[in-house]
């Protein structure tokens, strides 16, 4: 079977579960009885196997199975969670992770067999068998097993089915004619894509033994997937319940098959059968797995009652959302142009309704804007939740004790700034658990609790998500940073003398500068904190530190929500118009030309008990002095953390929405420019980026 | 003959010819989306200086070279004949540059192109890959990676 095009789909849904898996792991290294985790494991291990297999990728089927069967005991309490199973079962996550880069890059999971991987789970098991009287299970029946854990939910629906005189009479003559007739109810897995494939797999699993006598709902429902996720269907056949079965169970993604001999005399009494049969034990062919059922169909049912209500979503390429975007941004430009044309002073567009209509247009333009951001905002948690277990990690191997605190995971981000935001938050959270926290002993000695904590905060302020990665460590020792710098020679003692507190500790994020005193694995390879701020940088974002010696610091990363349109105030400089992100402006400000001051030689304004350094842009951006300085300056005072400049301008425009548009590969403009816009009149204006200035 | 669409069963290929100061040069035109008059070219500080700066083609930003400032010739003098050639170059996207003139759109086959004895680097001719002949006249055909391309990543 080609199934290429479920690819993508395989990718994703993976990735889903294998970070479930890995949170579930987390819970369970916690609580080691936690039945609802241990349900949640198995089902996603069991997911995981059921689409390795339909994609072929027999290596993933073979490590999720037997990670699978140790669950199977844990759950049959058989065997109990250790230290050594979390390890070993991290390990699986890895190897399966592994894979799945494989099939990104490759669409192949590749040929590492993992067998020590697979020994040690087996060793598991073994361990296991030795223990209980009970032997393994055999691999056919766990599958079966895992139907145990619904069962309550699921009932075998082909008791309750209304026949009509036709069915009756078909079943009848079955009967008659000697084969025997077995209801069948197939429960399909909730995430399976295909569902009348699978079920017209079930069909011909079962079609070898007999014949199909009654489908609910009728066959032509289910060949066009009006049904649920389940399926009811009488065949007529000679044959054992218990050779048909294991056919039906071997189609993958299929939850359960709950099956037994019907009669026809049932058929006409089935109010009181229905009832009974619930009662009943369970027919023979599912033995094996009531026995592990006991513990789990209790948890299954609460978990089942956890469960928020399925969401209607939609999966969209990004890409999609990219041409919506697009066309959304065409659109706010041909509404700029519409209404710089309605604002040209004696044009024939007087009327009232005009204008209405207009200021109309922009609410929906405004509001469209919106929603489509909103569509592509996506939480941060599915970058954050990977954090948890790296912490739990960088703990064992940096042997200190620590604990990460995550707040905000639902602060919604653009998709491409979400998709890079990853791993410059992942050196952060390294350099605090590697530079930050001190170890266990020197943390008593300090009165600290022995286990160090490290924060992670999300929350949105105005046009930008702060992210927030802190810790109750050492601090950054401004002291030794500042000798570090002097002995490699990125400032002189002199300059070292002059610095700030401040200032020193933005010496960390120099290229080629690490602090850690000998070079780990984890970080202290000087790749760290430059790397970081640039790629945070490239965001459109800034990172800034606070540290406090000896009680912990904080790494704060500031990103704008979109990256495709903003509000901007638009300026005049000579004839050329320039917009200036609103979300870094802090005020406007006219000064008189008497009143700049200098400071190393330097211009600056003292505005309100800050002394502000002013920035001519017309010098910046190559243009011609103007001949006779005006009186005074009108200065546009922007705000990157706590630093402030004044920028000067020759007008003020006023406030836009605009849309950023890239100047292409070819020009290699400097960083100042971050791209450029198109104004309602179809000129152009440049955007700068004003944290360069600083 | 003169005014170009000519089949042969050899395999030619068509080119625009341009003018830029007295010379004739031919760009291939599998590369060119669009010719557009002089518009407002809007200035972009700190660039290359072959950059003259972007045009808002139909809504989308696109930067103009250059050609003559690219080559080392005198600055553009900007007529009623200048044109901005648009070229859709793949990957890189799209780049205009400025001519004195659009002329024609001339077929020359393999046959008709004479390829430079030796090729100097810093030369203008380093533009150029080959001379097509058509008729009377001389055409210098543009190599079009050079021509946009960076010289330091050339």
């Amino acid at each position: 079977m080609d199934v290429s095009q479920y690819l993508e789909i395989f990718i994703d849904e993976t990735n889903e579960h294998l970070q479930n898996l890995s949170d579930c792991i987390m819970v369970l290294e916690k609580e080691p009885d936690n039945k609802d985790t241990i349900n949640e494991i198995f089902r996603a291990a069991h997911s995981l196997k059921g689409m390795a297999g339909t994609m072929g990728f027999k290596r993933m089927q073979h490590l999720t199975h037997d990670m699978e069967n140790v669950f199977q005991e844990v759950r049959s309490d058989k065997i109990s969670v250790n230290s050594r199973m979390i390890d070993l079962l991290f390990e699986c996550l890895d190897a399966l992770d592994k894979y799945l880069e494989n099939v990104k890059e490759t669409s192949n999971e590749g040929t590492e067999d993992n067998e020590a991987i697979i020994k040690e789970l087996n060793d598991f098991i073994a361990q296991a068998s030795g223990e209980a009287p009970a032997p393994a299970p055999e691999p056919a029946k766990e599958e079966k097993s895992d139907t145990a854990k619904d069962e309550d939910e699921r009932e075998k629906k082909f008791l309750k089915v209304e026949l009509d005189e036709v069915e009756k009479t078909a079943i009848k003559s079955a009967e008659d004619s000697g084969t025997r007739v077995y209801g069948f109810t197939v429960y399909i897995h909730q995430d399976c894509l295909l569902k009348a494939a699978r079920a017209f797999l079930v069909f011909k699993a079962v079609e070898e033994f007999g014949e199909i006598i009654i489908y609910r709902p009728s066959s032509r429902d289910i060949e066009d997937e009006k049904f649920e996720l389940d399926f009811t269907f009488f065949l007529a056949s000679s044959e054992d319940l218990e050779k048909i079965i294991p056919g039906t169970l071997a189609v993958s993604e299929i939850d359960a098959v709950l099956a037994e001999e019907v009669k026809f005399a049932d058929f006409n009494k089935k109010e009181e059968t229905s009832v009974s049969a619930e009662a009943a034990p369970a027919p023979k062919e599912q033995e094996p797995a009531k026995k592990a059922a006991p513990a789990a169909a209790n948890a299954g049912k609460k978990q089942a009652a956890n469960k928020p209500v399925t969401s209607r979503t939609v999966r969209v390429d990004i890409e999609k959302l990219d041409a919506l975007m697009n066309q959304v941004s065409e659109l706010i430009i041909a509404k700029n142009s519409l209404v710089s044309i309605s604002a040209t002073e004696g044009g024939n567009f007087e009327s009232q309704l005009f204008h209405e209509q207009i200021e109309y247009l922009e609410r929906i333009t405004t509001s469209l804007h919106e929603s489509v951001m909103k569509v592509r905002m996506v939480p941060i948690e599915s970058v954050v939740n990977k954090f948890p277990r790296m912490i739990r990690d960088l703990s064992r191997k940096l042997n200190k004790s620590m604990e990460l605190y995550m707040s905000g995971e639902d602060t919604e981000l653009d998709r491409t700034v979400v998709d890079q935001i990853g791993d410059p938050l992942q050196h952060l959270l390294r350099n605090s658990a590697d530079h930050g926290l001190e170890s266990s002993e020197t943390r008593i000695q300090r009165g600290k609790p022995a286990k160090g904590s490290i924060y992670l905060n999300a929350f949105q302020e105005g046009n930008n998500v702060i992210i927030e990665v802190s810790d109750d460590g050492n601090g950054i020792d401004t002291d030794a940073v500042r000798e570090k710098a002097i002995e490699r020679g990125v400032i002189t003692p002199d300059q070292a003398d002059g610095m700030s507190q401040k200032e020193i500790i933005n010496l960390l994020f120099m290229p080629s500068f690490s602090m850690a005193k000998k070079i780990t694995d984890i970080s202290g390879r000087g790749v760290g904190l430059d790397v970081v701020r640039s790629n945070i940088e490239a965001l459109g974002g800034d990172v800034e530190v606070s540290s406090k010696l000896g009680e912990g610091s904080k790494f704060t990363v500031r990103l704008p929500l979109t990256l495709a349109i903003i509000q901007a105030l638009m300026v005049e400089i000579r004839d050329e118009k320039y917009a200036i992100a609103l979300g870094s402006i802090q005020n406007i400000e006219d000064i008189p030309v008497n009143e700049i001051r200098f400071v190393e030689a330097k211009e600056v304004i003292h505005l309100r008990g800050i002394v502000i350094p002013i920035i001519r842009l017309d010098k910046i951006l190559e243009m011609e002095p103007l001949e006779k300085e005006p009186e005074s300056l009108t200065v546009v005072v922007v705000k990157k953390g706590d630093n402030y400049a004044g920028l000067v301008v020759d007008n003020l425009i006023g406030q836009q929405e605009i849309v950023i548009k890239s100047l292409g590969k070819f020009i290699k403009a400097n960083k100042i420019i971050s791209g450029a816009t198109i104004l309602g009149d179809g000129e152009m204006a440049l955007i700068l980026d004003v944290n360069t200035l600083f | 003959m003169m005014n170009g669409i000519e089949i042969s069963g050899k395999s030619t290929k068509q080119y625009i010819v341009v003018k830029i100061g007295s010379e004739q040069y031919g760009l291939d035109i599998s590369y060119i989306d669009n010719i557009v008059r002089m518009q407002t070219i809007t200035r972009v500080p700190k660039v290359q200086t072959y950059f003259k700066g972007i045009i808002n083609l139909r809504g989308e930003v696109v930067p103009v070279m250059s050609i003559r400032l690219k080559m080392l010739l005198a600055d553009d003098q900007f007529t009623d004949a200048s044109r901005i050639i648009i070229l859709k170059i793949e990957e890189q996207g799209t780049i205009g540059i400025i001519v004195d003139e659009v002329k024609e759109v001339v077929e020359l086959a393999m046959d008709d192109i004479d390829r430079p004895a030796q090729k100097s680097k810093l030369d203008k001719n380093s533009f150029i890959f080959g001379v097509g002949k058509h008729g009377d006249e001389l055409i210098s055909l543009f190599d079009i990676s050079a021509v946009v391309d960076e010289p330091d990543n050339a």
